[in-house]
């Protein structure tokens, strides 16, 4: 019934049936006897009615007919869609950034009944859990369908024996991983819960992505083999292209069952291991229960935890959470970022609608007669009203269209952000339908705002003096209070929007001075892993040593060093320590801070300076006393006032054998360049031999030239261990300490740009509009005697006046915002005076040339024109 | 006599079930079946008719009648047969339902 009425609306068929109707009613009324009929073209139109839609008649009649009024007004309508097109495009490139770090929901079915659970300690809020704790919670728990847990592993994969393996990302998960979340493998099986057992065949599902770059999407890889990190797994399957994984910013290319684990990592048993705080669980919640229940239950577990292990579980809580909450906490400078960058481009969209609205309100008097004659020949004034919207609803379509393009500007712009690994780090920033919809939202949203008031100003019309001369039909003064008050607004946010600029740019310019308290250049590093290769603790040793050595002998190396993590690289490791003497909150008894195990050349070779103390020397081996290295703010925070050499550290626990802090070193920055003074420990790599190790190398040239010996001394030592993170530090230390912060500045620097143009435009409007007004006014003044340097002032003043409200009110608007903003980044917000000086000077200036153009029209009028056109 | 409300749908129906029709003629079947005393306004026939066959219950053909004229005719699709008996039945409850409120006819009392 719907479809075949809706053929109805199509022209062609509408003619048909309109044919038929002729035929078919002359054909009857030759068979009856005249008049026994009646009235036919009665029975025709009521006919007609059956199949019209009378609603969507009068709407496409109203598109028309707007589209017919805005063809004579090409001017208005591309300044609009212009505006518009700036303030939306904006607005969606934003939020694709914000969608892509906070907002876009898990790549699953039914993502909000996906919650989180993690240990909540006294040092940490959102930690890991181990598997048995996992296990036990995830049976006796009535809360949940379903609990996963995962963890990353980094993966060394090669179809055979004899090829080099590449550096994966892999991904271990329960057994329940894809049942749980709902998610069908496109090819082959997910995992069977046998496959969770210990002895159980090692099978590999790939992810969507990996599968078709890899293998050309074919369907018969699933049944093969292929070795991970030396084992044999066989391929069951192929996620779905749709789900790329429970994390924001990595998506794992190969996922296998924890039960691998062990096999996979070569170390003492991980699965039974209560101590071994690694896995994320996630939860698809019982229909029947809540998250307030869900918490409580699991809170309960967590106690009986802690009480049939004390040694392991000792205050650990179980925090339930959802998706979004995990975001925030996960990432809370990123939602810091988001919240203002979203913050300061609504001000934009604002300012947008301010200009298209009082472009509407000076229309309002170029059509006050039509829309008398309208009113006066019966059209109602809601009608009307309807028929504004619709001129106002295409101007913000096309608006949200253009703004679109403007938006995939901005993301390809976003989408060069990125993090320095070789493991794919992925800012899923992109043009998708929910950037479309949004995209579309804004625009319906804008077209209720500049839309609505202006209508209903415009049919507020007085009739009689209307029509009489097609002049005055709306007081004046109370249309251009209206727009004033828009003007002032519009200034005030563009002040808003350049403080901010100024406040990032400042920050920005102090980051650039900032020098590291490491050196950065004839350095270069790489990374290798022998744990993919099941190397025993001896063998790794011996790797490492045999790899210093080497290196060492190459041509144009100067020194050799070894690192657990070096500066500014975006994994960094930390530590868990107990300062001696240290007055901990109750309940808390360690404190995890940043640091690392070093070999005894690090200091020299990356030039970190030691305050105090020593560095480490050859002579801090196994069984030697243990030692250690704080930097100036662990020495500060943790020992304040006292030396904090000879000062005994604890790795975990208050039991453990202690280090003596033998040297204090510079504080420089750890993860990113303007970062707070954080606490660092440094312990030598003799004392504590780690299986992941970073090589840096000082070059006597350019280091990056070492690149290619470096590889083949690892191929030499052992042809399948994958290198990466091959990279020189001063590129690394390029990319962390301004490539992203250029990118940031960068829009928003576009935002204050955008919003001082839309501004000035407005001001420019406003003043224009009024000299057009007051032609007459003027008119007589020059008449009378006034100069031209009087009327110069007089319009001038009125743009002044109003550029001074506006930078008042924007400066109240600062000043309460600024705070927020200082608190989102580190760095900014800082008191600087030119800012101060210079924005209200420079919006001062641009409003006055905005006027002076209006005004120096105004004051070259010919007094007798301008009195005829009275 | 004027037809209650919504009832015509269910007389075209009714007659179309007879077999098929021109507009005209079921106009005249309607009139004559009963026995005058139901006038049917051409007027309200014919977008009857339209409605019917957009709601997919009756459908039309172009015929050649016995005179060589030529005339749309309606029949019963499937749909409307089906149509038809539910309405039938529900007219008939209807029926009922009015005839034992109303009873028989009250004599007249005079006060």
């Amino acid at each position: 019934m719907i479809w075949r009425k809706l053929k109805l609306l199509w022209p062609p068929q509408r003619r048909a049936q309109e044919r038929e109707m002729r035929e078919e009613l002359e054909s009857l009324a030759g068979m009856a006897t005249r008049g026994e009929l009646g009235n036919l073209t009665l029975a025709a139109e009521n006919a007609r009615q059956t199949w019209s839609w009378t609603w969507l008649d009068g709407i496409l009649a109203d598109f028309r007919y707007a589209f017919r009024a805005l063809r004579n007004q090409p001017g208005f309508v591309a300044v609009a869609v212009i505006s518009l097109a700036l303030g939306i495009g904006a607005n969606s490139a934003v939020f694709s950034f914000a969608d892509a770090l906070l907002l876009r929901p898990l790549p699953v079915s039914s993502p909000s009944e996906v919650l989180t659970v993690s240990n909540a300690t006294p040092g940490n809020p959102g930690e890991g859990m181990s598997y048995p704790d996992y296990l036990d919670l995830r049976e006796k728990n009535h809360s949940f369908a379903g609990l996963v847990a995962y963890r990353l592993i980094p993966l060394g994969a090669s179809s055979t024996t004899s090829e080099p393996p590449q550096m994966r990302l892999g991904i271990l998960v329960s057994d329940n991983y894809f049942g749980a979340l709902g998610v069908a493998p496109a090819y082959g099986r997910t995992f069977l819960p046998e496959e969770a057992n210990a002895n159980g065949n090692p099978v590999a599902i790939f992810a969507y992505d990996y599968w078709k770059n890899q293998y050309q999407s074919d369907a018969s890889v699933v049944g093969r083999s292929l070795r991970l990190n030396g084992v044999a797994f066989t391929i069951i399957g192929v996620a779905p292209v749709s789900f790329t994984g429970l994390d924001r910013f990595v998506r794992p290319s190969i996922y296998v069952p924890l039960s691998t684990w062990r096999r996979l990592d070569g170390a003492d048993d991980p699965l039974e291991n209560r101590a071994r705080h690694e896995l994320t669980v996630k939860g698809r919640l019982h229909p029947d229960a809540s998250r307030e229940s869900a918490q409580a239950e699991l809170s309960t577990l967590a106690q009986n935890l802690e009480a049939a292990y004390p040694k392991t579980n000792h205050n650990r809580r179980a925090a339930v959470r959802t998706e979004m909450e995990t975001r925030i906490l996960q990432t809370p400078r990123q939602v810091g970022l988001i919240t203002t960058m979203m913050g300061l481009v609504g001000l934009v969209l604002i300012i947008a609608c301010s200009n298209v609205a009082s472009l509407l309100l000076a229309r309002a008097r170029a059509r006050s007669r039509e829309i008398a004659v309208r009113l006066a020949i019966g059209a109602s004034r809601l009608r009307l009203v309807r028929q504004l919207m619709t001129e106002s609803l295409i101007v913000a379509l096309l608006g949200g269209a253009v703004g679109v393009l403007v938006a995939y500007g901005g993301i390809a712009f976003l989408g060069t952000l990125n993090v320095p690994s070789d493991i794919p780090f992925v800012l899923g920033v992109q043009l998708d339908t929910r950037v479309m919809l949004f995209s579309l939202l804004a625009a319906l949203a804008s077209c209720l705002f500049f839309g609505l008031a202006p209508a209903f100003q415009t049919v507020r019309a007085d009739l009689v003096p209307a029509l009489k001369s097609g002049g005055e039909a709306i007081s004046t003064r109370r249309r251009l209070l209206g727009r004033n008050a828009l003007v002032v607004g519009q200034i005030a946010f563009a002040m808003v929007l350049l403080v901010a600029t100024g406040m990032f740019l400042d920050a920005f310019r102090k980051m650039l001075t900032i020098q590291p308290s490491f050196r950065t250049d004839h350095l270069i590093s790489m990374e290798v892993n022998p744990s993919v290769r099941h190397y025993s603790p001896e063998h790794t040793y011996d790797f490492y040593r045999s790899l210093a050595d080497r290196t060492r002998s190459l041509a144009g190396v100067r020194s050799v060093a070894m690192a657990e993590s070096i500066p500014l690289s975006p994994t960094q490791t930390t530590l868990a320590v107990v300062p001696e003497g240290y007055q901990f909150p109750k309940g808390q008894e360690k404190v995890t801070v940043f640091g690392g195990v070093f070999d005894d050349s690090y200091f020299n070779t990356m030039n970190v300076e030691i305050l105090r103390g020593r560095a480490f020397t050859a002579s801090d081996r196994m069984g030697t006393p243990l030692v250690a290295i704080v930097n100036d703010q662990f020495a500060k925070t943790y020992w304040p006032n006292q030396n904090a050499i000879g000062k005994l550290l604890r790795l975990e626990r208050a039991d453990s054998p202690a280090a003596e802090v033998v040297g204090v070193a510079k504080t420089g920055p750890y993860l990113i360049v303007n970062e707070s003074p954080a606490p660092y420990v440094y312990l030598p790599y003799e004392q504590r031999r780690r299986t992941r190790m970073t090589l840096i190398v000082q070059s006597h040239g350019d280091p990056s030239a070492l690149a290619t010996s470096l590889r083949n001394v690892v191929h030499k030592l052992d042809a399948n261990l994958p290198i990466y993170n091959l990279r020189t530090v001063a590129s690394l230390y390029e990319n962390r300490a301004t490539g992203t912060w250029l990118t940031y500045l960068q829009m928003i620097a576009a935002m204050g740009f955008i919003g001082l143009i839309l501004a000035t435009a407005g001001l420019y409007g406003l003043i224009s509009y009024s000299v057009s007004r007051r032609t007459a006014e003027i008119g007589v003044r020059i008449a009378i005697g006034a100069s031209r340097t009087d009327v110069l002032r007089l319009v001038l003043r009125q743009g002044i006046i109003l550029a001074t409200a506006g930078i008042a009110i924007g400066g109240i608007l600062v000043a309460a915002l600024t705070p927020a903003v200082a608190a989102n980044f580190l760095g900014v917000g800082t008191f600087n005076l030119s800012n101060y000086v210079m924005v209200p000077a420079i919006l001062l200036a641009i409003s006055a040339a905005a006027s002076y153009l209006p005004a120096r029209r105004a004051a070259r009028l010919d007094p007798i024109r301008a009195l005829r056109c009275e | 006599m004027d037809l209650l409300q919504g009832t015509l749908d269910m007389l075209v129906l009714r007659t179309l079930g007879l077999g098929p029709l021109h507009g005209y003629g079921i106009a005249k079947a309607i009139r004559s079946t009963s026995r005058d005393a139901l006038e049917i306004e051409f007027g309200s026939l014919y977008p009857a008719l339209k409605r019917l066959e957009l709601q997919g219950w009756i459908a039309s053909k172009w015929e050649t009648s016995g005179h060589n004229r030529r005339a749309k005719t309606y029949r019963l699709t499937p749909a409307g047969r089906k149509h038809l008996t539910r309405e039938h039945s529900k007219w008939t409850e209807f029926v009922h339902a009015i005839g034992r409120v109303m009873g028989p006819a009250p004599r007249e009392v005079k006060g």
